[in-house]
C-alpha cells in the first residue's frame, strides 16, 4: 500500500460547516507530543510508512521493553512526577480527586462562552454537544451566526461538526451509548445523527406529542423518555427501529398539580426490566411505569431535583429547604441527608458521581455531597456543566474539561500518605533501585510474602492512572516485583499494557476521547473503534484494531465510503484507488461502499464497485434501487433465496405492468414457479392472466375448478365447472378429465334433486360411489339403480358398493333375497366376509355353498369362521379329508362332539 | 396462534415464504392498542417480511424479532429441520425454499465442524443444493477472516451424502413396516409427537408422556379424549422397539416384561438399608417408568395388531409387495379396483397407484383413463387437481410421459436396479435381521442403499456379484457408477480442499479422531424405516464409522398424498 500521506485520509472536511478548517484526518504529519508516549508509538510507526505496520509483539518481554526504550527513564523520574496526592480531597473517610482531563481548544470561537450554551455529553468520555441556550440572550454576531446550531466537539475542544439546525425549537439533546446524537424538538419529532456526518434518520413521537408539545427528555444507553405538555410520558427503546410507547398516565394529587422534577430508571436496573420514571409532584414522589403510575406517599415535597444513581440503586432528591436526600430505589430507607445551607436558590442541576456521591451546581459553586451527608465545596468562574459517568463525572467549564472521581482503592493504598501497603513498598523499592540504592533489595525483601498481590496492584494502578509518567513507573515497580517472583503470569501485565497503550492513543488531544479503563471495559474496545471510525480516525482505528486482533473490515468501509463521498477525483480513480487498497482485505462489503457511491449520486462507480461484490444477494437491495431490475432479480435468484427472490418479485409486479413482468419472470423458472405458488392463494386472477398468456390450458383449468370447490353458490360452481372442463377440452391431452368434469356437474345436478327429495341428507359433494353406497344405505334402491345405469358403473364395483351398502343397513333379507340371483361378479366370497365381519354369521354362512372356486380347507375355515363345526365336518367328510376332521374335534362342544366322532368313524375304514 | 389476554404477547413465525403470509396478517390484527405484540421471525427475518408487514400497515405497532432456528435434534443422530411442507416446496411448487434452509444449516454444521471433506449426491435438487452449499462457503470465506479457520475440511467428519427424495420415491409409498414406522402409518407423528386416545395411555392415569410439562391436551369431546405423547430414545422400552420389523414386537414385549418383572423382584435381595436405598433410585425408578411406558406400548401394538390383521391391509401389503418383486401386473389391476369399490382410503389407493406407476415406469394409456376414472368416480371430480398434482410431481403418470427419452434421465430404472443392488429379498429372519430389507419385510430401501454404495463398498460388492473387489480407500460412487447411472437425477461427488497446512493446523485443533463421521442429509424427507436401516448399517459399522441423519423433515406416503390432494380440499371460505 502506498505511504503517500495524503492517503487514505487526505477527505477535507465540508467546507459548508467548518469555522477553521480542521488538521487533515490523518495522524501522519501530527506532531508528536512527548509525553502522550503511547500515542507516539503507535503514530510512529504510522510515519515509517507502511500503512498497515507489522504487527507489535504482544510478548510481554519485548513490550515492557519497547515502553521503557521509548522514553528513556531519568535517573529520577519518580522524584521528578506530579505528587498524585497533590488532586485528592477527603471526605469522610473517603478521598476524591480531580482530574483536569483537557483544557479545551474553545479557539474557533474567538469569545465563546460556554455559559451561553447548554451542554449534552455522550457517555464514556465522548463527543459533546452545544447549543445556544434559548433563554438567554445572546450578542448579534452577524447574519450567519443567527441561524441556529448544534456544534458537535471533543472533549479537548476540537471541532468534530456543527450541524446547522432547520426545524423548529430544540427541547432536548441527548446521546445514545452509541454516541448517536438525538435531537427532540417541542412538537416531538426526533432526530438520530448517527455519524458526524450530519446523516440521520427523523421519527415522531406520534399525535400526542404534537398535540400537546414535548417539555422534557431523559436519556438513558438505547432510548429515552419523552415528558409531553399534557403529563404524560412517551418512551423509545432503541433507535434503530423506534417504536415510540406510552407509560401509564401518572396520578397526579390534583388536576393543577404540576411536575417539578423527573428521573428515570433505565430498563436494565428497573425491577421491571421496563424503563421506569420517577417524578415529584406536589409533595411527594409518583413512579410510572408502562402500565400503573404508584404514588410513594411522601410529605417532604416539592422535590426540584431527583437524580437515579448510575448503578440504579439510590436516589437523590433535592428539597424544597435546600436539602439532599439519598433514598434507597424502593424509597423505603434514607441512607444520608445534606443541607446545603441555600434555602433560596435551587441548583440547575444534581448528578451523581459513581454510586456514592452526589454533585449539585449552582451556576459557579459546586457541592458534593459524600456518603454520609459531608461535602466538598468548589468556587468557579463560570457556569458548571455535568455530565455523569458510570464511575465519576465530568464537569464542563469554559476553561477545562475535569473528571471527578472517588480515588480508586489501589490507587489509594499505594499513594494515601503514610501508606505502608505492598504495593506501596514495591513502587519505593523501584525508586530505590533506580536511584541505585541497595535499600531497593530491603525493601522487596520487607514485602515479599504479599508480592503477587502487589504487583497485581501495581498493575491495577496504572490502569487508573492519567499520568503517563506515573502509569510507567507503576508498570516498572510491577515489572521489577514479578521479576523478583519465580511464578508469574504476565497476562494481566501485557493485557494491562495494551490498554494503556490504546487509552493514551484515544486520550490524545487530538482524538480528545476523556475515556477511563473502567468504561473502556464497559463500552468494549469493538465500540471504540466505532467511535474513532465516526470521528475519520480511520488509521489510528486500523493500528488499535490490528493490534488489539479485532476485525478490521468495517475500518476500511468506512473509509471507502468516506473516500467515495469526498473525494475530488474522477470516478475511475475512485474506484481504482479503492479496489487496489482492499483488495487483500476479507470481507469487505462492497455493497454498503456502492450504496455509498449511489446515494452520493455516482451511479456509474456504484455499479463498478458493486460488481466486486462476491455475494449475489448483497447487491440486490442496491440494484433495485438503482433500478437495474433485471440484474437484480438475476442477482437474486444467484443467490438462491427465495425470499430475497420473492421481495424482488414483489417490488416488480407493483412496478412493472403485467405483460412486461410476465415475459420478466418467463425465463426464469424459479420466479415463475414463486409467483405461480403465492398467486395460487392470493391473487388468482394474476394466475389466470399468466396461464392464458403461456396458453396453459390445463392449469387455468384446474385454478377454475378450484375457484368452484370453493364456491358456495351452487349455480356459480356449476357454472365455473363448464368452463373448467370447456379449457380442458381445448387442451385435447386431458379429454378424460374434461369428460369426468361434465360428469361432475351431471352428479351435481341430480345430487340437488336427491337432497330435495330426500330431507335431512345432504348429497351435493359427495362421489359417485358415496353417493351410491348412501342411497343404498338409506334403502332406496331404484334409484341407486337408476344412477348406476345413468353413469355406466361398471358391475363388479357396484356390487361391492351394494353390499356395503345393504350390510351396513343390516339389511339380511334384502342380501339373502339378493343370494338367490345365479352368479356374483365378485364371487360370493366377499358376501361371506362382509357378513361375518359384521357379526351375522348366519347370513355368512349361506355363501358358503356358494363359494365353489375356493378348496375344501378353505370352505371348512369359513364354517368354523361361523361356528359350525358340523358343517364343517360335513365339507370335510365329502373330501374325504380325515386330518381335517381331526383337527375339527378340539374345536367342537355339545353335540358337536359326538357328531365329529361319528364323522371320523365314518372315514377311518377307509383310510 | 390465539390472542392472549397477557399484556405482551409472542408470535413465532415462520418466515420461509409467501404460504406464511397469511399468518403474519392474521397475527397482528388482534384488537385492542394495549397489547404489546412482538413477532419472532424463525428462522430468520428478510426485508421481505418487513415489506408484507408494510403492505399490511402493521409495521409500526410489533416488536420484530428473529430466532434462527435450523436444525432441531431429534435424537442424538437426528437432525431435522422439520419442514412440514418441505415436499410440496421442492418437487410440486417447486420454489426450493428449503434447499437455501438447507444448505444454511449446513452451512452451520460446517463453521462448526468444519468443511464436509467430500460431497456425494444424487438428485437434481441434491445437485442445487450442493451448488447453494458451495456458494454460500464461498461467500462464507470473502466474509470474515476469522472465520476462515473453521472453513478448513474437517477432520472429524468424514463426508457428506446427499440423497434427493425424487432419486427414491418408491420408498416412502410403501407401508413402512418397523415398530415406529407403523405408528407413524396407524397413528401418524408430528415432530415426534403422537396423538393416542387417553385410554391408551397404560394403567398409570396420569401421563408421564409429556416430558416438557406444557398442557398440550387438546380439549375434544369427552370420551375421545386425546393425549399428545412423546415418542423418543430416552424411553428405554421404545428405544428397544423403534427400529425393529413389527413383527419382532411381540416377543421384545415379553422379554422388557420379563425384565422390569426381575427388576422389581430385585427388592428381595436388599439386605440392608443401604442396599434398599441403592434399589429405590437406581432400580426403582427407571423400572416403574419402564412399567408405564410399557403398558403403553402393549396397547399401541394391541391397535397396530389389529390394524394389521384387516384383510384391506393385507390385500394392500400383498400389492405393494409383488410391485416390488416386479411380479406381472393384471392381478394388481384386479386388487386395485376391488380395493377402491370397496371404500379403501383415498391414501392408500393413491399410494398403490404412485407405486405402480413409479415402478413400471407409468401406466398403459388404457389403464391410466381407467384409474383416473375409478379414482374421480370414487373419491370425487375434484380430484382432478390431485391427479394433475401427482402428474407433475411424477408419481402417476401415463407411459406415453413417463417412458419418453426427455424424461428418462430423471427417472429410476427399478428393474435394473432391484437385482444390481438387492433391493428385493424374500428370505429374511425378521427378528434377527443380516441385511436391512427387514425394514420393509421384502424390500430395502433404494435411498438407503445409495448409502452404502458410498460408505459399504465391500459389501454391496458381495451383494452384487461379479463385480471386482475394490480398493479400501475408494470413495464417493467409485466402483457403483453404472448403476448409479440408472438412478433417477444428476449424479455429483465433490471434494472440498484446503491448503495442506491449514489441514494439518485443523488436525492438531480437533485431534485424530478414529471414528469417522458420516452426514446423510435427505432432501425432502426421510422415512422412519429408512432411519432404522440407517441405524442398523451405523450399528454393524460399529467402531469403524458414525452416521449422523439430517432432513428436511420426517416423511410417510400419507404426507406426499396429502401435499397433492390439498388444492383438492379447498372448502368454501365462511362469509
Amino acid at each position: 500500500m502506498p505511504a503517500s500521506p495524503s492517503q487514505p485520509h487526505s477527505t477535507p472536511a465540508r467546507s459548508s460547516d467548518v469555522g477553521r478548517r480542521r488538521p487533515p484526518l490523518a495522524l501522519v504529519d501530527v506532531k508528536i507530543r512527548p509525553t502522550l508516549f503511547g500515542a507516539q508509538h503507535i503514530r510512529r510507526s504510522c510515519k515509517r510508512g507502511a500503512w498497515r505496520a507489522s504487527p507489535v509483539s504482544a510478548s510481554a518481554r519485548t513490550f515492557t521493553d519497547s515502553i521503557l526504550e521509548s522514553t528513556p527513564a531519568p535517573p529520577t523520574m519518580a522524584s521528578g512526577l506530579p505528587n498524585p496526592t497533590s488532586t485528592w480531597e477527603l471526605v469522610s473517610g473517603q478521598y476524591y480527586r480531580k482530574l483536569t482531563l483537557f483544557t479545551p481548544s474553545w479557539a474557533h470561537e474567538e469569545d465563546l462562552n460556554l455559559d451561553d450554551y447548554l451542554v449534552a455529553g455522550a457517555p464514556f468520555g465522548g463527543a459533546l454537544a452545544l447549543w445556544k441556550d434559548p433563554r438567554k440572550f445572546h450578542t448579534y454576531q452577524g447574519v450567519q451566526s443567527a441561524k441556529p446550531s448544534i456544534t458537535i466537539c471533543n472533549l479537548a475542544g476540537g471541532l468534530l461538526r456543527r450541524i446547522t439546525w432547520d426545524r423548529g425549537p430544540i427541547q432536548a439533546i441527548g446521546w445514545s451509548d452509541d454516541e448517536h446524537l438525538l435531537v427532540v424538538t417541542a412538537d416531538g419529532s426526533v432526530r438520530c445523527y448517527y455519524d458526524f456526518q450530519g446523516n440521520f434518520t427523523q421519527f415522531s413521537l406520534g399525535s400526542d406529542a404534537e398535540e400537546h408539545g414535548v417539555v422534557s427528555c431523559r436519556f438513558w444507553g438505547t432510548g429515552f423518555v419523552a415528558l409531553l405538555g399534557n403529563n404524560a410520558f412517551v418512551t423509545v427503546n432503541r433507535y434503530d427501529e423506534p417504536r415510540p410507547r406510552p407509560l401509564a398516565l401518572p396520578k397526579l394529587p390534583s388536576p393543577e398539580s404540576k411536575i417539578h422534577s423527573w428521573a428515570i430508571i433505565p430498563p436494565n436496573y428497573s425491577d421491571s426490566r421496563h424503563v421506569e420514571v420517577i417524578m415529584a409532584t406536589d409533595q411527594t414522589i409518583l413512579i410510572v411505569d408502562a402500565t400503573e403510575s404508584q404514588d410513594q406517599i411522601l410529605q417532604n415535597g416539592p422535590f426540584h431535583h431527583i437524580s437515579v444513581s448510575p448503578n440504579g440503586s439510590y436516589v437523590a432528591l433535592y428539597t424544597g429547604d435546600g436539602k439532599v436526600w439519598v433514598i434507597d430505589v424502593k424509597f423505603q430507607q434514607k441512607l444520608s441527608e445534606y443541607d446545603s445551607g441555600k434555602t433560596g436558590e435551587i441548583p440547575i442541576d444534581v448528578q451523581w458521581c459513581g454510586v456514592d456521591s452526589v454533585v449539585l451546581v449552582w451556576e459557579d459553586e459546586v457541592h458534593m455531597v459524600g456518603p454520609n451527608g459531608a461535602a466538598l465545596r468548589w468556587y468557579y468562574d463560570n457556569r458548571v456543566n455535568l455530565v455523569p459517568e458510570m464511575d465519576g463525572i465530568r464537569m464542563i467549564t469554559t476553561e477545562k474539561c475535569e473528571f471527578l472521581q472517588r480515588v480508586p482503592d489501589v490507587t489509594r493504598s499505594i499513594f494515601e500518605f503514610g501508606s505502608s501497603s505492598p504495593p506501596a513498598g514495591l513502587l519505593e523499592a523501584v525508586g530505590h533501585l533506580e536511584r541505585k540504592s541497595p535499600k531497593a533489595d530491603d525493601a522487596i525483601q520487607l514485602i515479599r510474602p504479599s508480592l503477587p498481590e502487589a504487583v497485581a496492584a501495581c498493575v491495577q494502578a496504572a490502569g487508573h492512572e492519567f499520568d503517563v509518567g506515573w502509569q510507567k513507573q507503576l508498570l516498572k515497580a510491577a515489572s521489577f516485583g514479578k521479576s523478583v517472583l519465580e511464578l508469574y503470569n504476565s497476562d494481566d501485565f501485557v493485557e494491562m499494557c495494551k490498554t494503556l497503550r490504546v487509552l493514551n492513543a484515544v486520550r490524545y488531544y487530538e482524538v480528545g476521547l476523556g475515556i477511563t479503563m473502567d468504561q473502556l471495559e464497559r463500552l468494549t474496545p469493538d465500540k471504540l473503534i466505532e467511535r474513532l471510525v465516526a470521528r475519520q480516525e480511520h488509521l489510528l482505528a486500523l493500528r488499535i484494531s490490528d493490534y488489539l486482533s479485532l476485525p478490521t473490515d468495517k475500518i476500511y468501509i468506512h473509509w471507502a465510503c468516506m473516500k467515495v463521498k469526498l473525494s475530488v477525483d474522477d470516478e475511475d480513480a475512485i474506484c481504482k484507488d479503492i479496489v487496489e487498497k482492499l483488495k487483500n482485505e476479507r470481507g469487505i462489503a462492497y455493497d454498503a461502499i456502492a450504496k455509498a457511491a449511489f446515494e452520493e449520486g455516482r451511479g456509474r462507480l456504484a455499479t463498478q464497485l458493486l460488481n466486486h461484490e462476491p455475494r449475489a444477494g448483497r447487491q440486490v437491495p442496491l440494484l433495485m434501487s438503482m433500478e437495474e431490475d433485471e440484474i437484480a432479480l438475476d442477482k437474486a435468484i444467484e443467490s438462491t433465496d427465495s425470499d430475497l427472490v420473492f421481495y424482488v418479485l414483489l417490488h416488480l409486479k407493483k412496478k412493472l405492468p403485467v405483460a412486461t413482468f410476465f415475459r420478466m419472470i418467463n425465463n426464469r423458472p424459479v420466479a415463475y414457479s414463486l409467483i405461480e405458488s403465492s398467486a395460487r392463494y392470493h391473487d388468482t386472477e394474476l394466475l389466470k392472466d399468466l396461464y392464458y398468456q403461456d396458453d396453459r390450458k390445463t392449469d387455468g383449468a384446474n385454478v377454475i375448478l378450484r375457484e368452484s370447490l370453493s364456491q358456495e353458490n351452487f349455480t356459480t360452481r356449476i357454472d365455473k365447472l363448464k368452463l373448467a372442463s370447456k379449457l380442458l377440452k381445448d387442451s385435447k391431452d386431458h379429454l378424460v378429465e374434461a369428460s369426468a368434469l361434465e360428469e361432475s356437474i351431471r352428479l351435481l345436478t341430480l345430487q340437488e334433486s336427491l337432497e330435495r327429495d330426500i330431507f335431512e341428507e345432504s348429497f351435493v359433494g359427495l362421489p359417485l360411489n358415496e353417493t351410491i353406497f348412501k342411497l343404498t344405505r338409506l334403502g332406496f334402491y331404484p334409484r341407486a339403480n337408476k344412477i348406476r345405469a345413468e353413469f355406466k358403473m361398471p358391475d363388479k364395483r357396484f356390487w361391492w358398493i351394494k353390499l356395503r351398502g345393504l350390510v351396513a343397513k343390516r339389511e339380511w333379507a334384502e342380501i339373502e333375497e339378493w343370494s338367490k340371483s345365479k352368479s356374483s361378479p365378485i364371487g360370493w366370497e366377499p358376501f361371506f366376509n362382509e357378513c361375518l365381519s359384521a357379526g351375522n354369521t348366519k347370513v355368512a354362512a349361506i355363501f358358503i355353498p356358494k363359494c365353489k372356486n375356493l378348496n375344501h380347507t378353505e370352505r371348512i375355515n369359513m364354517w368354523v369362521q361361523c361356528g359350525m363345526i358340523v358343517k364343517a365336518g360335513e365339507e370335510a367328510v365329502t373330501a374325504r379329508d380325515y386330518h381335517a376332521l381331526e383337527a375339527l374335534l378340539p374345536k367342537a362342544t355339545g353335540a358337536a362332539v359326538p357328531e365329529i366322532q361319528r364323522m371320523m368313524q365314518k372315514l377311518r375304514p377307509s383310510k | 396462534m390465539k390472542p392472549s389476554t397477557k399484556k405482551n404477547s409472542q408470535f413465532f413465525i415462520e418466515s420461509w415464504l409467501t404460504s406464511r403470509t397469511a399468518q403474519i396478517k392474521s397475527a397482528p390484527r388482534i384488537p385492542g392498542q394495549d397489547f404489546e405484540h412482538s413477532l419472532f421471525f424463525v428462522p430468520r427475518r428478510t426485508p421481505l417480511c418487513d415489506r408484507i408487514l408494510e403492505d399490511e400497515g402493521v409495521f409500526g405497532d410489533v416488536t420484530i424479532n428473529e430466532y434462527p432456528l435450523y436444525f432441531i435434534p431429534l435424537e442424538p443422530d437426528v437432525l431435522s429441520l422439520e419442514l412440514d411442507d418441505a415436499f410440496e416446496d421442492l418437487y410440486l411448487h417447486k420454489t426450493y425454499t428449503s434447499i437455501f434452509n438447507s444448505a444454511k444449516a449446513l452451512m452451520l454444521l460446517q463453521q462448526q465442524y468444519g468443511l464436509f471433506p467430500r460431497i456425494t449426491g444424487k438428485g437434481d435438487k441434491g445437485k442445487r443444493l450442493m451448488d447453494a452449499l458451495m456458494r454460500m462457503r464461498n461467500e462464507a470465506a470473502a466474509e470474515d477472516a476469522s472465520t476462515s479457520m473453521a472453513l478448513a475440511p474437517s477432520s472429524i467428519i468424514d463426508n457428506l451424502i446427499i440423497i434427493d427424495r425424487e432419486t427414491d420415491l418408491v420408498t416412502p409409498l410403501l407401508t413402512q413396516l418397523t415398530y415406529e414406522g407403523l405408528i407413524d402409518e396407524t397413528f401418524g407423528l408430528n415432530n415426534s409427537h403422537v396423538e393416542l386416545e387417553a385410554s391408551l395411555l397404560g394403567s398409570a392415569g396420569q401421563t408421564p408422556a409429556d416430558s416438557t410439562g406444557r398442557s398440550v391436551g387438546v380439549p375434544a369431546a369427552p370420551q375421545a379424549k386425546k393425549r399428545k405423547v412423546l415418542l423418543e430414545g430416552s424411553d428405554r422400552v421404545f428405544s428397544e422397539l423403534r427400529n425393529v420389523n413389527f413383527s419382532a414386537v411381540p416377543a421384545i414385549l415379553k422379554k422388557t416384561a420379563l425384565r422390569i418383572d426381575a427388576d422389581f423382584k430385585k427388592k428381595d435381595d436388599c439386605k440392608t438399608v443401604s442396599e434398599m436405598k441403592t434399589y429405590v433410585t437406581k432400580v426403582l425408578g427407571p423400572a416403574q417408568k419402564d412399567r408405564t411406558s410399557l403398558s403403553m406400548h402393549f396397547n399401541i401394538a394391541e391397535v397396530i395388531q389389529k390394524h394389521i390383521n384387516t384383510e384391506l391391509f393385507e390385500k394392500t401389503l400383498e400389492v405393494q409387495q409383488s410391485l416390488i418383486a416386479g411380479y406381472s401386473s393384471t392381478q394388481q389391476h384386479e386388487l386395485l379396483t376391488e380395493l377402491i369399490a370397496r371404500g379403501a382410503s383415498l391414501e392408500t389407493v393413491l399410494r398403490l397407484l404412485c407405486l405402480y406407476s413409479c415402478v413400471n415406469t407409468g401406466f398403459k394409456p388404457k389403464d391410466f383413463d381407467l384409474f383416473r376414472r375409478e379414482i374421480l368416480q370414487g373419491y370425487g371430480y375434484e380430484h382432478v387437481l390431485t391427479l394433475a398434482a401427482l402428474e407433475k410431481v411424477a408419481l402417476f403418470q401415463s407411459r406415453t410421459v413417463a417412458g419418453s427419452a426427455s424424461t428418462a434421465a430423471s427417472r429410476t430404472n427399478y428393474d435394473y436396479l432391484r437385482n444390481r443392488l438387492k433391493l428385493f429379498n424374500e428370505n429374511i429372519n425378521e427378528s434377527e435381521p443380516n441385511d436391512i430389507v427387514y425394514v420393509y419385510s421384502v424390500y430395502a430401501p433404494l435411498s438407503v442403499r445409495l448409502v452404502q454404495c458410498v460408505i459399504q463398498k465391500s459389501e454391496m460388492v458381495l451383494a452384487a456379484k461379479g463385480e471386482k473387489t475394490l480398493g479400501p480407500n475408494s470413495a464417493g460412487w467409485k466402483g457403483f457408477e453404472d448403476v448409479v447411472k440408472h438412478v433417477g437425477g444428476k449424479t455429483f461427488d465433490e471434494l472440498q480442499k484446503a491448503p495442506q497446512n491449514m489441514l494439518t493446523a485443523k488436525m492438531i485443533l480437533d485431534g485424530q479422531n478414529e471414528k469417522k463421521v458420516t452426514v446423510v442429509f435427505f432432501l425432502g424427507g426421510i422415512t422412519y424405516t429408512e432411519i432404522a436401516a440407517l441405524r442398523w448399517i451405523a450399528q454393524k459399522e460399529g467402531e469403524r464409522r458414525q452416521i449422523i441423519i439430517a432432513t428436511t423433515g420426517i416423511i410417510n406416503g400419507n404426507k406426499i398424498i396429502h401435499a397433492a390432494t390439498a388444492d383438492a380440499q379447498t372448502k368454501p371460505t365462511p362469509h
